[in-house]
């Protein structure tokens, strides 16, 4: 006995009105994600950002027991910022190298979340995800 | 003979343009000698094609550093076989892959169908030829492989971290997953191009799209263990960038081999079935514009490179192709039939695209959200792993519980009365089973505990329908139980095939639950004779062990394992310091009877002889690894060719007189 | 370096001839359309995949009754109309099919969906 059409279309736009209902609600709390920044548009950002640049010298002390200290340049530019970074360093860490970190600003020094660092490796294929 | 290559990459392109041309051309006035023509274009592209490939394949095994592409990709010292795989390790070789294997592919769907579908094939031609002139064109113009330069005394070589097995077999795995995808959508396409309305792009292109489905999945699974194994931060997916780039078009087209289903059964879902497999091949495309063009802060990306905004532009015309078409052709896929009750299996295969297709499109969003920011505020915004957890958690876990609940379903119109009775028994394990867990301490985490619940739910039906098929084989043919199991499985491919490939998602849950939700981490650095605990295991570390090989110097923390009273034996963890840099090296032992590992890295080695260590105990996520080898057992027997099955069609399109190729 | 040039016009010619093929084979051709149903043959096709959805649904709605899935009285609501639409189906092919050899798929009382 055919049905009339109203009952299945409508589950299926309540459905996919609660898919879109859900994922807005998600967003709206959450906020909109982290902005991705390099060290020359740290100005203003309070909050937690991600940080991304090269590494530059010199790299002093232990990610492990009082941080690991270096200096974040722009990818194409000379803005530096000091950063303090505690927990799991990837294996392609070093000097020249491009890094994305999480943090935030305290008193001049990008202060990361341990275990975010992420290395780029753009010249290759593939370079792995650390941290995390 | 780079000269080789390149001529032939020119006469590919100059090949698959003429079947682009000539394939529309014949289609469109119907003429056979022409068609035949661009399909024979088709074929001889792939053969010039695979001429390129050789030759490029040859340089690189003989080192031939006049080609600036084995200069930075090899080394005199590298193995030949991982100096064959750098042919997919940069960019213009893993264009060439593509384009290789999708003429390959091309040159064969339509071969094999040359006499069932001869004016649907006459449709399918040009459209493979017109992706395959995207590529071909990229090979020619802007990035080809075969560029030479002054050949310096020896290569760059490949990444030492990149010299293992997977580097071999993850990326081609991947390319036959992404590059089959196109098979399907160019049928689908066809089909629509000539106007019929008949369902023969969906039998011709089943199997094709089971396969590419297939590759794309155990090519991730090997991508996530080579995470795991190799790359060792103690995980095996990231939603990298170019991670999702691969799960995106596998859950579009997970979405599509269900929703195809209904369309045969029901006729059904015509418009949402060309939407879906254009989508999957939308995201192909974009997938692989995402690995190359680095346009998204990924740690996969390729150099920053011209190429991206090519790409762009081509998966911009293809949408609006697809879109302008399915537009057009609308009135001719409009079906007669419609959804009779909501509780029906056509409803919980509804369902499970709505779920699979809003994990796509979130994901899709996740990835695409930097450069949304970016264009709109001037300022990227990255969505991190907590978005794409709960989203996973949202749409998948009731995708899980429909795994149980869909096969359990009859098509049309299932009573809520009988249902209850179908549904008694998993649900009654289901309880029980989450009862048990609480009781062991799995209340520790609600996703976990779900996950786990409806996994033991739908495990129970999944055995019920194997009984109760094997029960009513027997109750037919008095065959003895192992032989009724064997040929109600060989009767029924697809069904049961289906179900082995639900229990390996179902493993796969239960092993990402419990190795991410159950999981234990500790962080100590020790020193020689003193332990860490962590999840029931004592760690004992007792000295460094150095080993200078050839390239490398191998530097391993040993460390003795105790479970309880039990001692368990040595493991090693350390790094590989090559002259590029050094290379963590985890240690992972294996627990075979529950899954488990113990997964230690050391992440730094002091010089007092003191080691950061970080050890991880996994509880279950061995399983991953099994459900990849049940899926493939799996989808194999799903797509197994079936004698009855193409009996049946011949019959049907020789009772219809449908075009069949005489021998000219 | 000539070797690579002789070897790429090899390739180019081959390639040609091959395209050629078709036209070389059969220079004048009483038909050059191509082969594909009409009409009516399409119309049939349809027609013919109807029919055998209309088949193989009563074929697995048996083989869920047998194995329990579908209760009996389910399979009673069910299986009239399943039954009238491949009956219908078959009438419409009747013509086509009547000319086919014999019975033209597998009877359906077995578990075959």
């Amino acid at each position: 006995m055919p049905r009339r059409r109203s009952p299945a279309r409508l589950v299926i736009a309540l459905s996919i009105a609660a898919v879109l209902a859900i994922f807005l609600l998600y967003t709206s709390i959450a906020g909109g994600g982290t902005p991705a920044i390099s060290p020359s548009q740290l100005a203003g950002h309070t909050g937690t950002v991600q940080l991304g640049g090269v590494v530059v010298g010199p790299v002093t002390g232990n990610a492990r027991a009082g941080g690991k200290r270096f200096r974040l340049r722009d990818q194409k530019g000379p803005t530096t910022v000091r950063v303090v970074y505690r927990g799991t360093v990837p294996d392609p860490f070093r000097i020249g190298r491009e890094i994305v970190v999480d943090g935030r600003v305290r008193d001049g020094t990008f202060v990361a979340r341990p275990g975010s660092m992420v290395t780029k490796c753009p010249s290759k294929y593939t370079a792995k995800p650390k941290g995390q | 003979m780079p000269e080789l290559g390149r001529a032939a990459l020119v006469v590919s392109l100059g090949l698959i343009v003429y079947a682009l041309v000539a394939g529309a051309v014949a289609a469109v006035t119907r003429r056979r000698r022409l068609a035949v023509s661009a399909q024979n274009a088709l074929t001889a592209a792939f053969g010039s094609t695979l001429v390129a490939s050789v030759v490029l394949a040859v340089a690189l095994v003989r080192h031939d550093f006049a080609l600036t592409y084995v200069a930075d990709h090899t080394s005199r010292a590298l193995p030949t076989v991982y100096a064959l795989s750098a042919f997919w390790g940069g960019q213009e070789g893993s264009l060439l892959l593509w384009l290789l294997v999708l003429t390959g592919y091309g040159a064969l769907a339509v071969w094999l169908n040359r006499r069932r579908a001869r004016d649907l094939v006459a449709w399918v031609v040009p459209v493979i030829a017109g992706v395959a002139t995207f590529f071909s064109f990229l090979l020619v113009g802007v990035a080809s492989p075969f560029q030479t330069s002054p050949a310096p005394v020896d290569g760059a070589g490949l990444n030492p971290s990149l010299q293992n097995p997977y580097m071999v077999a993850h990326p081609p795995l991947l390319y036959l997953g992404y590059v089959g995808l196109t098979v399907p959508f160019a049928f689908a396409i066809g089909s629509l191009l000539s106007g019929r309305a008949d369902e023969r792009w969906i039998v011709a292109t089943r199997r094709w799209t089971l396969v590419a489905w297939t590759a794309l999945g155990i090519g991730q699974l090997l991508g996530a263990h080579w995470a795991y194994q190799e790359v060792g931060w103690g995980g095996y997916y990231a939603w990298d960038p170019v991670e999702n780039a691969a799960l995106m078009p596998w859950l579009a087209s997970t979405a599509y081999l269900h929703s195809v289903m209904i369309q045969e059964k029901r006729g059904m879902l015509k418009v949402w079935n060309v939407v879906l497999v254009s989508l999957a091949f939308c995201l192909s495309i974009f997938g692989t514009f995402l690995t190359r063009s680095g346009v998204i802060n990924s740690i996969h990306s390729f150099t920053q490179s011209s190429i991206g905004p090519w790409f762009l532009g081509f998966i911009c015309l293809v949408t609006a192709f697809s879109i302008g078409l399915i537009l057009h052709r609308l009135p001719l896929l409009r079906a007669r039939t419609q959804l009779e009750s909501l509780v029906s299996r056509e409803a919980t295969f509804l369902y499970n695209n709505l779920l699979l297709v809003a994990l796509c499109l979130t994901i899709l969003w996740g990835v695409s959200w930097p450069i949304i920011t970016e264009a709109v505020h001037g300022e990227a915004r990255v969505v991190g792993r907590p978005y794409y957890d709960f989203f996973l958690r949202v749409f998948g876990l009731p995708l899980l519980l429909l795994m149980g609940i869909g096969p359990l379903i009859a098509w049309r119109r299932a009573s809520l009365r009988g249902l209850g009775r179908i549904f008694a028994g998993p649900f009654a394990v289901m309880v029980v089973v989450g009862a048990i867990l609480v009781a062991l301490g799995a209340g520790s985490s609600t996703p976990g505990l779900v996950a786990y619940t409806f996994s033991a739910f739908v495990l129970a039906t999944i055995v019920l329908e194997f009984a109760r098929g094997t029960r009513a084989r027997r109750a037919l043919s008095n065959e003895s139980w192992p032989a009724a199991f064997s040929s109600l499985i060989g009767r029924n491919r697809r069904r049961y095939g289906g179900y082995i490939v639900h229990a390996a998602v179902v493993l796969l849950a239960i092993g990402v639950a419990g190795s991410s939700a159950y999981q234990h981490v500790t962080d100590k650095r020790l020193a020689p004779g003193q332990s860490l605990a962590v999840g029931g295991y004592t760690l004992t570390y007792r000295k460094l062990e150095e080993r200078t090989r050839a390239n490398a110097t191998e530097i391993r923390a040993l460390l003795d394992v105790r479970r309880g009273t039990h001692e368990l034996g040595p493991i090693k963890a350390g790094k590989n310091a090559y002259s590029s840099g050094p290379s963590t090296e985890v240690g992972i032992r294996t627990n075979y009877l529950t899954g488990e590992d113990l997964y230690v890295i050391a992440e730094d080695i002091g010089d007092d002889g003191t080691v950061q260590f970080r050890v991880f105990v996994k509880p279950l996520v061995n399983l991953i690894w099994l459900a990849g080898l049940v899926f493939l057992l799996g989808s194999v027997t799903a797509m197994w060719p079936d004698a009855r099955e193409e009996r049946r069609l011949a019959l049907r399109y020789r009772e219809v007189g449908a075009p069949s190729m005489q021998t000219r | 370096m000539t070797i690579a040039l002789v070897l790429a016009a090899l390739l180019a010619v081959v390639c040609v001839v091959v395209v050629a093929l078709p036209f070389l084979r059969e220079p004048e051709t009483r038909s050059d359309a191509i082969d594909e149903p009409d009409a009516i043959g399409r119309r049939q096709l349809e027609l013919a995949e109807r029919r055998d959805r209309a088949l193989a649904a009563l074929k697995e709605l048996e083989f869920d009754h047998r194995t329990g899935k579908v209760s009996d009285e389910d399979y009673r609501q069910l299986v009239g109309p399943l039954r009238r639409e491949a009956a219908d189906a078959l009438r419409r092919l009747e013509p086509r099919a009547a000319a086919a050899e014999g019975e033209p798929v597998e009877p359906a009382v077995s578990n075959q969906p």
